[in-house]
């Protein structure tokens, strides 16, 4: 048993291994076979934009923050559709639980989780207008 | 200010070289990137008729840096050259450059007294390997010029050759 369970172990850490050097062994290959530089005409080899034009400012600028409210929305709202599947297993069942009780339970939590609306709304998340300016 | 030297590799095996050279020929990755008339050409050739993919350098790369062979499809300005040269230096080594057309071998229609606007040719701007005349050229004749790039680059010619008329 002892013996199988290390036989085990060693199959996990070959294939492993060999996981590995799939991922690693093509980097060192191109490292040890490749040009280590190339040829040029206005040293712009380390460029960073690949379009062949002069990159305007960089790519650390703020980013206005009005999709993010919005996808945030999305989420709570997604979450909300997530509770309602249990209740839609087990509203229509015969049981302690009345038809009419469950109708009100769940009016209460969409009621609750609908302020959620009336919330952001106060708040402006549905005026789509940029909240943070550019310095530059 | 450009330089023309390559640092060779850390590992170097004649046999080793031949294999990737016979990789590297039969399977040519161009460069997205047209600047006149001949890229229409070009398009064309990578296109159903002439199909490019037989000769396995149909895979057109958006970025430079994934590129092997520069074709320069097309008149070069002035105002184009920096880019041009800026993508030229981007690309790794191995690379090659196909002039395409009159205006990338020479600057074609455009060479007369007090021109001001146009590059004469690809080559004042760095080396070329293969030149394909005409106005614009034929696919057939890109084809022709891509393989006559796997023959530079290999030493021997694949495909049979064409005999005229």
């Amino acid at each position: 048993m002892e013996q199988q369970a290390t036989i085990d172990l060693l199959y996990v850490a070959a294939f492993f291994l060999g996981g590995l050097g799939f991922a690693v062994g093509p980097f060192i290959i191109s490292i040890l076979l490749a040009s280590r530089s190339t040829r040029n005409t206005r040293q712009k080899t380390k460029q960073l934009i690949e379009c062949g034009v002069e990159p305007i400012g960089d790519a650390w600028i703020r980013f206005g923050v009005v999709y993010y409210l919005y996808a945030l929305m999305f989420v709570a709202f997604a979450v909300d559709i997530l509770f309602l599947f249990p209740v839609a297993l087990i509203y229509n069942t015969q049981g302690l639980v009345g038809d009419l009780r469950a109708f009100v339970e769940i009016l209460i939590f969409v009621g609750i989780l609908s302020l959620i609306i009336i919330y952001a709304w106060k708040k402006g998340v549905f005026k789509w207008e940029r909240k943070i300016y550019n310095p530059r | 200010m450009g330089t023309q030297n390559i640092q060779s590799p850390i590992v170097q095996f004649a046999q080793v070289d031949k294999l990737l050279d016979l990789g590297r020929a039969n399977s040519l990755w161009p460069m997205t990137f047209g600047l006149a008339c001949c890229a229409i050409e070009m398009m064309a050739t990578g296109a159903s008729r002439f199909d490019l993919a037989r000769f396995g350098a149909e895979v057109f790369r958006p970025s430079p840096r994934q590129c092997d062979v520069m074709i320069v499809a097309g008149t070069i300005n002035k105002k184009m050259a920096p880019a041009v040269e800026t993508l030229y230096d981007q690309m790794p080594e191995p690379k090659w450059v196909i002039a395409m057309g009159n205006c990338a071998i020479s600057g074609g229609p455009f060479i007369f007294d007090g021109q001001y606007a146009v590059v004469e040719g690809a080559e004042k701007l760095f080396p070329v390997d293969v030149f394909i005349p005409g106005c614009p050229p034929r696919p057939e004749a890109l084809i022709e010029g891509i393989l006559e790039l796997e023959e530079k680059v290999t030493g021997s010619r694949r495909w049979p050759r064409v005999e005229v008329g």
